[in-house]
This record gives structure tokens, C-alpha cells and sequence, in this order.
């Protein structure tokens, strides 16, 4: 391993969120190196979105710093437009525009934001559409796919910017039990692949396949962060284990 | 018949008056009205309140008022300040064209405001979230994601806009903008047959606007092609 193997490439020091009187995040500290694949998990409310969109600034943070890539998050429109080129996300409810065809939800911000030429950004879109194996699917409009293929073609949107670091949020939450491990294993496939990956996911056997550490939260903070399997084995924590028990 | 024939030409030339007014103030009134909705929705209060301000006022003066101020107050005020530079001035007047225009968009674009302000709500902010976390910019964002979505939403009460709008150029022959019920007039006045010349201006408006029924359905139809065949 060498040493930028080593660097993180996500940094949170100390961050706190409000929303009104509520806080959200309390002296949140996590730090993810390039690679790195983190599953979240915790009960509902517990802030695992909260934090996650704060990485990308869909969430301002009110205290404390957030670094990727060495940048810090600041009000700054081109650190934020510079952080979100290297960041994906993929979203419970998937997103697509629906007004445009899958493969124009893939080239939309490869146009706008990579300034791509079209016949290029169709290029890649496709093989996008291929690494998700729902290429046939390119000139179909969102509403005409399943779940599971929204899912498939919202990774590729993700994707095909060409990001770093990948955020999902709870990603097989909203799908049809069968569903569920067609989006797994392209994530799966993601994961093997070295991608820098935070995932949001209860879907604990995904959890013990893909990832290095596991984050438990609870009311804001993380309680627990641990290797996978030490994660599973032997959790400290009272809420751990009482999470566990009933997810399990 | 022959009084017809003899004023046919002065109606087809009236009729391209009202079409190209139509569509100077339509892209106006869309202008207006995408400017108004996002100052109403814009976390400015200050914005908030112009933006009040102009749908109460001319949601709530008769179009036909709004047209003759607009029209008059312009003139007044170009007159007096033509005069401080040339005192010998009599009477500058901004075209009828393009006061009539600019009055009915204004007037058009203010019903438009509260029609794209409710159909921008209706726009499912988790796709305007995927649009900032691809790292499009706001003017990206607010064109290609947010406004083809609102716009479907929008379509069916939109549609009705453009209609008053095309009924309303009938009101600007009165600061003497030659369209047909201007030339209706001057056609009644030299043969007496106020009923048939009138009857023309009604057909012609007719036509246009079944033209433009017949398009918007259309239009309806093709922004919602995504739902057909939906699963
Ligand atoms: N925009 C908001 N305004 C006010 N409160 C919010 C907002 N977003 C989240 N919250 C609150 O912050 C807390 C954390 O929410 P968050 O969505 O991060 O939880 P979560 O761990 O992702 O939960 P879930 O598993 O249900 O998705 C919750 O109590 C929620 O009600
Ligand atoms: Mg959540």
C-alpha cells in the first residue's frame, strides 16, 4: 500500500447540525480513506441521512469542518460545485428526472457539468447502462421501469460522473423484496471494483459481504465504529446490541 | 360579399397585427410570469412582496385600463421628458404595438406567476436534489430539471392563459393599434354593416384560438409521453 492509499479522502471533524432547536448531528468525527467501504447503520432519526448529505452539502453543517479530498466545505459555491463532481450520491426514492429517457437522465450532467459532446456523453452513458446490465433499457422513460432498474440506472447516473467517493442512501429500502440484489450486486460489483463507498443500508449480509468498517448511530452520534466482522462479533455498546438483536 | 372582398385585405393584415402581437407578449408573459413565480418563492422577503404587488395589481385592474394607463402614462412621461430637451415637443408615445404587447404580458404574466409558482411546488424536490448532488448549477438546475417538470404541471391552466391572451389583443385597437377590430371599425364606419364586419373579427379570433387549443392538447400530450406504457 502506498501513501495515498493511506490519506483520507473524508474527513469529519466535530460536526454538528441543527434543525431549528433540534440537533441532528453531535460532534460527528469520521474519517474515510480512499477505497474505504463504511456500511451506516442505526435506528430511524438517528442522523444517518443527515450526515451523508452533509458530505455533499445537500445538508449545511453548522460546526466543525468537512474535508474530501483535502477540500474543506465552506458557503463557497466552486469548493461545493468542485466537491459534488467527486462525490455520487444514490438516493432511497431513486430521482430520475422523469421527463428524460434513462439514458438521458445519465447524459444531462455529463453536457451540462463535464461539458461532454453529445455523441461522447451517449458513448459513455451507455456503458454505464451496460456495467448496470440494463443497456436495453436506454430510451425507456423512468416510470416505464421497474424499481429496481430505476435504482440501477439512478448508480449510473452516479457513476458515469466519474466520482470518487459514492454516498448511498438506504438504496434497497423503497424496492420489492425481489428486487433487492439486482441493485446489491452492482453494488456489490462497485465495491470489488475499489470504490470509496459510504452506504446507508439495514441490509446487514450486504454489510458483512462489502464492507471494511460499520457505523452504528444513534440520537445524532455515532455510538460504535468497527471493522465488519469485530462489528458483528463483539459490539460494545448496550444500543449496539440491542440494535443488532433486532435487525438480525 | 363585395364589401368583403374590398376590405379582405385590410383584415388578413390586421389578423398578422393580432398573430404577431400574440406571440411578442406570449414569450414576454412566460418571461414574466417564470421571473414573478420564483420571486414568490425566493427566500427574499423583499422579492416576496414585488412579486405580490404585481399579480394583486394587475390580476385586479380591467384589462382594457391597464392598457390605456400603460399606454398614456408612457406617453406623458417620454412627453415630459422630451420636453426638457427639445421644449417644442409635442407628443412622444411608445408604439401601440409594444405598449399594447408589453401591457397584456404584463397582465398575462401575473395569472402565469400563480400558475408556475403552484406547479414549481409540485415539482418533487428530491429530483431538484439529485440535480445539485450531480453538481449542476442553480441556472442548470432551475432550466432543465425544475421548469420541464413544473411545465407539465403547469400545461392545462397555461393554456387557458394563452387564450385571454390572444382575446385580450383585441382590446388594443383602442390606443389605435390597426388589428382587425380596428379595422372592423374603420370598415363599419364606411359601409355601414356593423354586424357582418364584426362577425368577420369574431371568426378570425375563433380560428386562431381553435388553432391554439388544438396545439396546447398537443402539447399536453407530448409532455406527458413519459407516462405512457408506465408500468
Ligand atoms: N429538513 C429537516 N428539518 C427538520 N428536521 C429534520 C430535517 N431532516 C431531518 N430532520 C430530523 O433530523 C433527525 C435525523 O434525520 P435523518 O433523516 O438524518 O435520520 P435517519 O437516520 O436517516 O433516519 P431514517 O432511517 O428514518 O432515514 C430526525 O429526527 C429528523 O426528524
Ligand atoms: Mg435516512
Amino acid at each position: 500500500m502506498n501513501e495515498s492509499d493511506q490519506k483520507p479522502i473524508i474527513i469529519l471533524e466535530d460536526v454538528c447540525k441543527f434543525f431549528g432547536d433540534f440537533q441532528a448531528l453531535r460532534n460527528i468525527n469520521l474519517q474515510v480513506k480512499k477505497g474505504e467501504r463504511v456500511v451506516v447503520c442505526g435506528p430511524s432519526g438517528s442522523g444517518k441521512s443527515t450526515m451523508i448529505r452533509c458530505i455533499n452539502r445537500l445538508e449545511e453543517h453548522d460546526s466543525g469542518k468537512i474535508f474530501v479530498d483535502g477540500r474543506e466545505l465552506t458557503s463557497a459555491v466552486k469548493d461545493i460545485d468542485a466537491v459534488r463532481r467527486e462525490v455520487g450520491m444514490v438516493f432511497q426514492s431513486f430521482n430520475l428526472f422523469p421527463h428524460l429517457t434513462a439514458i438521458n437522465n445519465l447524459m444531462l450532467a455529463l453536457k451540462l457539468v463535464r461539458k461532454t459532446k453529445k455523441s461522447e456523453a451517449r458513448e459513455i452513458a451507455m456503458r454505464f447502462l451496460e456495467r448496470v446490465h440494463i443497456p436495453e433499457q436506454a430510451d425507456k422513460y423512468p416510470s416505464q421501469l421497474s424499481g429496481g432498474q430505476q435504482q440501477r440506472v439512478a448508480i449510473a447516473r452516479a457513476l458515469c460522473m466519474n466520482p470518487e467517493v459514492m454516498l448511498f442512501d438506504e438504496p434497497t429500502s423503497a424496492l420489492d423484496p425481489e428486487m433487492i440484489s439486482e441493485v446489491l450486486d452492482v453494488m456489490t460489483d462497485l465495491a470489488n471494483e475499489g470504490m470509496t463507498m459510504i452506504v446507508i443500508t439495514h441490509e446487514m449480509g450486504f454489510a458483512r459481504n462489502v464492507a471494511d468498517n460499520i457505523v452504528f448511530m444513534d440520537c445524532g452520534q455515532i455510538v460504535e465504529m468497527k471493522p465488519t466482522d469485530e462489528f458483528f462479533e463483539n459490539p460494545e455498546s448496550e444500543r449496539t446490541k440491542l440494535f443488532l438483536e433486532q435487525i438480525l | 360579399m363585395s364589401d368583403l372582398i374590398a376590405w379582405s385585405d385590410d383584415y388578413f393584415w390586421g389578423a398578422m397585427v393580432v398573430l404577431k402581437i400574440f406571440a411578442v407578449s406570449l414569450v414576454m408573459a412566460v418571461a414574466f410570469g417564470l421571473i414573478g413565480a420564483t420571486a414568490k418563492l425566493s427566500k427574499s422577503s423583499i422579492a416576496n412582496k414585488i412579486a405580490s404587488a404585481y399579480t394583486i395589481v394587475f390580476r385586479g385592474v380591467p384589462e382594457l385600463l391597464v392598457i390605456l394607463i400603460f399606454y398614456y402614462g408612457s406617453a406623458i412621461t417620454l412627453t415630459s421628458i422630451g420636453r426638457v430637451f427639445y421644449p417644442q415637443t409635442q407628443f412622444i408615445d411608445i408604439a401601440p404595438f409594444w405598449a399594447g404587447a408589453f401591457a397584456i404580458a404584463l397582465i398575462v404574466g401575473s395569472y402565469a406567476t400563480e400558475t408556475f409558482r403552484g406547479a414549481f411546488l409540485g415539482v418533487d424536490p428530491g429530483i431538484v436534489e439529485a440535480a445539485r448532488a450531480l453538481g449542476l448549477s442553480n441556472l442548470h438546475t432551475f432550466f432543465y430539471v425544475r421548469v420541464p417538470q413544473m411545465w407539465r404541471l403547469a400545461l392545462p391552466s397555461f393554456g387557458n392563459h394563452m387564450l385571454s391572451l390572444m382575446k385580450d389583443t383585441a382590446l388594443i385597437s383602442i390606443i389605435g393599434l390597426e388589428e382587425i377590430v380596428y379595422v372592423a371599425e374603420m370598415a363599419t364606419a364606411v359601409t355601414l354593416k356593423p354586424f357582418t364586419m364584426y362577425m368577420i373579427v369574431a371568426l378570425i379570433y375563433l380560428s386562431i384560438t381553435t388553432v391554439i387549443t388544438l396545439v396546447m392538447m398537443a402539447l399536453e400530450k407530448h409532455s406527458n409521453r413519459h407516462l405512457e406504457g408506465a408500468l
